[in-house]
């Protein structure tokens, strides 16, 4: 095993390297799918495999578990949901796809939405500690500017009384 | 199976924040003179080099290339794994492979990382395509803490049992030299009272940055008894890949998955005869990124009855004196060099079985031990080692 070595303070330069990169990435026909309809009608949308007939969700080509093709029984999916689980970060974050800085702290959760049951992770409104162990029933609030992001052209899930 | 192969040489960094004294391959080469130097073997004899880490870590596409001087990987053959989280571990399963099969006598295997380099939560959060946008956006820590959290409603454990889990790991790391966080807690009080990170994570309650290596010289069984009188031998090892699951996070709010360290454990002890883990296995190294996460884990690896993990904490059964020790040295949250975390799990319970743990040495006699790793989208790979086969 190594030994630490007496430190004879040598000099020491650290070198700091800005190597922005841009990506692009492709959509493909299935998630391209759900960037349209977030984009043009606020809507979600995932297909449904044809042989456990649950919803693919992120819309894909094959359903894995079943190993058989997707194809395009596509469906509306509820913006309302509950949520299962959740946290809060207490820490700033940047979003490292398109460089926006995550307000602190933000609550992030595991929502299940209404009919079909499919998970999603996403940000939520409330920001009280304390009131977030109440919340369960939300709905999606879409974004008004700068959408074209898919599931980011939601902004968060509000708090809805039901 | 293939050949037997057997651990001959064990070697790892001091693991710090911050390595500024050195480059990553210097770091990455004071590993590998450890491993020589404890095996008493030269670079000449190392026939393949294997290296494993997290490249968008430090931002290289080839570190093995830049490594080779420091590696003993000149000319030689060798591959780099990356695996995610449990890539140190596969790096162990890719050298394993090799020496079983005969296509080398020898192999050096590494584990490394080093974290002062970038950032690790923008790099982890960058793990997923861009245009599934949200999914991971708190990186590792936000599915731990939600984890966490489901844990507490589903077992009634209490807060106080994850400090007990913290408490342990510290009382381990300030026995283990190359340890990175060895903080000296006295009490539950200090863990409750860190603050929150990510809630109900608390600030002691997840795992460091940490930079560092690991390096494991392995030995076909012809070599193996050349080289040295102590070999540990890499008895059995089993991957399990589940790719995300339907809620695209590390637990599994729908209650309808399988988790991959059930299945991986399962097959492990089917196949070599463990019918009561915690009698047939002396102590285990397992990849606990935070405390929550390692009495979960006594249950997926039926260490206990499911919801019973805070019960094994409670009656102290995996204190290093205990029962069925787990993670004397300290463990992941002591120290997380992601890339050589897993390397360090196989490392220290191969010290466990030569007896040469030193100060963390358990007090239970090691002829079987375990490691673990964990890693994204909920991969696990299973270790078995044995002081004779």
């Amino acid at each position: 095993m190594t030994t630490e070595k007496a430190e004879k303070k040598p000099e020491l330069i650290k070198v700091d390297i800005a190597r922005p990169r841009t990506y692009k990435w492709s959509s493909g026909k299935y998630l391209g799918r759900v960037y349209k309809e977030a984009l043009e009608n606020k809507k979600l949308v995932a297909n449904r495999c044809p042989k456990c007939k649950e919803l693919i969700w992120q819309p894909a080509a094959v359903c894995g578990r079943c190993n058989v093709e997707a194809g395009e029984d596509w469906v509306v999916m509820s913006d309302k949901g509950t949520v299962v689980q959740y946290t809060y970060l207490v820490f700033p974050l940047w979003d490292p796809h398109y460089g926006d800085r995550l307000a602190n702290p933000y609550p992030t959760a595991t929502i299940k939405l209404d009919d079909d049951g499919v998970f999603l992770v996403h940000f939520l409104e409330e920001r009280d500690p304390e009131k977030l162990k109440n919340v369960k029933r939300v709905q999606a609030v879409w974004k008004e500017e700068g959408r074209g992001r898919g599931l980011g052209d939601i902004l968060y899930f509000r708090t809805i009384d039901e | 199976m293939g050949n037997r192969v057997a651990i001959v040489g064990i070697g790892q960094t001091f693991h710090k924040s911050n390595r500024k004294d050195v480059t990553l391959q210097e770091m990455v080469g004071e590993a590998v003179r450890a491993a020589l130097l404890d095996a008493q073997m030269k670079t000449q004899d190392v026939e393949a080099v294997f290296t494993a880490n997290m490249e968008t870590f430090e931002n290289i596409f080839l570190p093995d290339a830049m490594m080779a001087d420091e590696t003993a990987a000149f000319m030689k053959p060798g591959l780099k794994v990356a695996t995610g989280g449990t890539a140190g571990a596969s790096v162990v399963e890719e050298g394993f492979h090799f020496v079983a099969s005969g296509l080398f006598d020898t192999a050096l295997v590494i584990g490394f990382e080093k974290q002062d380099c970038g950032d690790t939560t923008a790099a982890i959060t960058g793990a997923v395509t861009p245009v599934w946008g949200k999914g991971v956006a708190t990186g590792a820590i936000g599915e731990f803490a939600k984890q966490a959290l489901t844990y507490m409603q589903k077992t009634g454990a209490k807060e106080e049992h994850a400090a007990m889990v913290r408490l342990k790991a510290d009382k381990g790391a300030c026995r283990n030299p190359y340890a990175h966080l060895r903080l000296g807690l006295k009490s539950i009080k200090e863990v409750l009272d860190s603050g929150y990170l990510v809630w109900p994570l608390k600030f002691l309650e997840f795992c460091p940055q940490s930079s560092g290596a690991c390096a494991l010289i392995f030995a076909s069984e012809q070599k193996a008894r050349k080289i040295t009188r102590k070999p540990v031998w890499i008895a059995d090892l089993v991957t399990v890949h589940q790719e995300p699951f339907r809620a695209g996070s590390f637990g599994d709010p729908t209650g309808k998955e399988e988790y991959s360290q059930d299945i991986a454990v399962d097959r492990l002890y089917k196949r070599n005869g463990i019918t009561n883990p915690i009698r047939d296995i002396c102590m285990a190294e397992i990849y606990e990124p935070s405390n929550w996460e390692e009495m979960s884990h006594y249950e997926h690896y039926h260490f206990c009855p499911r919801n019973e993990g805070w019960k094994m904490v409670e009656k102290g059964m995996t204190e290093m004196e205990g029962e069925f020790p787990v993670n004397p040295s300290g463990g992941v949250i002591a120290t997380n060099p992601i890339g050589a975390t897993p390397t360090i799990r196989v490392a220290e319970a191969a010290l466990q079985v030569r007896g040469d743990a030193g100060e963390h040495q358990v007090t239970r006699d090691v002829h079987t031990a375990m490691a673990t790793a964990l890693g994204g989208p909920n991969w696990t790979v299973a270790t078995l080692l044995r002081r004779s086969l």
